[in-house]
């Protein structure tokens, strides 16, 4: 069965099995690999992506149900000359990666939150990241990195 | 591809183009489909193999089934999601208790694609939506190639993981009552954590008031306290003519917990779910009594 997506900006076309989920087709067939598979049910969202703007848990999310739609992953982040975004840039600047497993998720979940908030309170960033587990608990850093983002300091 | 971890089975997939389309598949193959809307809680019993479709049919692209209408009843699509619903403002006004829950289900990955009808038609006993339904006295519209009918929720929804809708039938939208004047409604939830928690009791009320501050009408629904979600009758008739005095709430209380029938499981024992349900009640009584107080002055101002 016949599968278009954007990825990244770029139109693929790919023939999908039916029961296949949209993280099985980035990871598997696009080898895209920077998207965790977690907890594998929606709780732990290491696979956020976003779909049309929107975060979504890429394991629970049926491929065939995002035909026709924009699919951003956390390969996507970087200019095309490799220069890492604002945020992915604060969360190293503030040591927000520990094991980096939950990173990409974080990173998905933040950057859809940024556009929807440029100058969110830790609070709202709180909130906004309550679908992202760190087992590290590295919370605090990563407050820190989207506040570091969101203020002058870092531009 | 490598999916050894999942025993899911290969489903064919329908991608519904049109209502029309959709209602055809469930005339011609309605026992063999299983209906996907945001797939929040099908896709995890699909990917651990306690669900095997032969047929999935994906119906959150209908356009048919979206979208919010605010008027004389609140119209809500069967597909629009949580967080369509808990950004709307007008849905803030019209129906505050339903914007409170619908922002309290999972995280905002679930609310960007769990939707409304997939929940009720999901029938958990932990929804968070239904309770709120409850007390809205809401409706089910079902369309099949033959039929259309509307079925208040709390007869729709018959028990665990149990509803009346037929194998040929598509939940379409949802009819919701707004809050009226010296109303007032909330949705209270117990979890573990404030967010992307499953509720350990919910309880949602609404209470209407006359200008002696006695009840009129009053509403109560719990979720997690028994196999279905449940409205607590017998408390809800001893509030009625009260002005919330403590001998009425004290015995409300009682009564929801008589009601109740909860069970021990990960995350509760039976025990502290039932004690949750009178101190529940309390707050959510003195809740609507507030904001039916506070509606009143921004009513008349």
């Amino acid at each position: 069965m016949k599968l278009h997506v954007s990825v990244n900006g770029v139109g693929k076309v790919l023939e999908v099995n039916p029961h296949a989920t949209l993280l099985d087709v980035l990871r598997e067939d696009l080898l895209l690999t920077g998207t965790k598979r977690g907890c594998d049910e929606g709780e732990c969202g290491a696979c956020t992506v976003l779909v049309d703007g929107e975060g979504v848990d890429s394991c629970i999310v049926a491929a065939h149900s995002v035909n026709g739609c924009q699919i951003e992953t956390v390969e996507g982040l970087e200019s095309p000359g490799g220069e890492l975004s604002r945020l992915q840039r604060a969360f190293v600047e503030t040591g927000a990666v520990q094991c980096g497993f939950c990173t990409p998720g974080f990173l998905m979940t933040l950057t859809a939150f940024l556009r929807e908030n440029s100058t969110p309170t830790a609070d709202e960033i709180r909130y906004a990241m309550a679908g992202n587990i760190c087992r590290c608990t590295g919370y605090a850093q990563i407050v820190d990195a989207v506040l570091r983002a969101t203020t002058d300091a870092s531009r | 591809m490598s999916t050894a971890i999942s025993p899911r089975r290969k489903a064919t997939f329908v991608d519904a183009r049109g209502l029309a389309e959709a209602i055809a598949t469930l005339r011609e193959h309605g026992p063999r489909v299983t209906i996907l809307a945001g797939g929040t809680d099908l896709m995890v019993q699909y990917i651990r193999g306690d669900v095997q479709p032969e047929i999935l049919l994906h119906v959150r692209r209908l356009e048919e089934l979206k979208g919010i209408v605010c008027g004389s009843r609140t119209e809500i699509g069967a597909v629009t999601t949580h967080w369509q619903i808990a950004s709307r403002a007008e849905i803030r006004t019209s129906n505050p208790a339903l914007a409170e829950a619908s922002a309290l289900v999972g995280s905002r990955q679930t609310q960007n694609v769990g939707t409304l009808a997939g929940n009720v038609v999901n029938a958990s006993p932990a929804s968070d939506l239904l309770p709120v339904l409850l007390i809205s006295d809401a409706t089910v519209t079902l369309l099949s190639a033959t039929t259309t009918r509307e079925l208040p929720v709390g007869d729709f929804v018959v028990g665990r993981r149990a509803t009346m809708r037929r194998p040929d039938e598509l939940v379409t939208k949802l009819w919701l009552e707004p809050v009226g004047a010296r109303t007032g409604e909330t949705y209270l939830k117990i979890g573990r954590r404030g967010a992307m928690e499953v509720a350990i009791v919910g309880l949602a009320a609404r209470l209407s008031f006359d200008e002696d501050g006695a009840v009129t009408r009053a509403r109560i629904a719990v979720c997690s306290a028994a196999s279905k979600v449940f409205r607590a009758l017998d408390a809800e008739q001893r509030l009625l003519g009260s002005t919330l005095d403590e001998e009425a709430i004290r015995e409300a209380g009682e009564l929801v917990r008589r009601t109740a029938n909860p069970i021990t499981d990960a995350r509760a024992t039976a025990d502290y779910r039932a004690r949750l349900l009178a101190p529940l009640i309390r707050r959510a009584v003195y809740a609507c009594r507030e904001q039916s107080a506070r509606q009143t002055v921004v009513g008349t101002a």
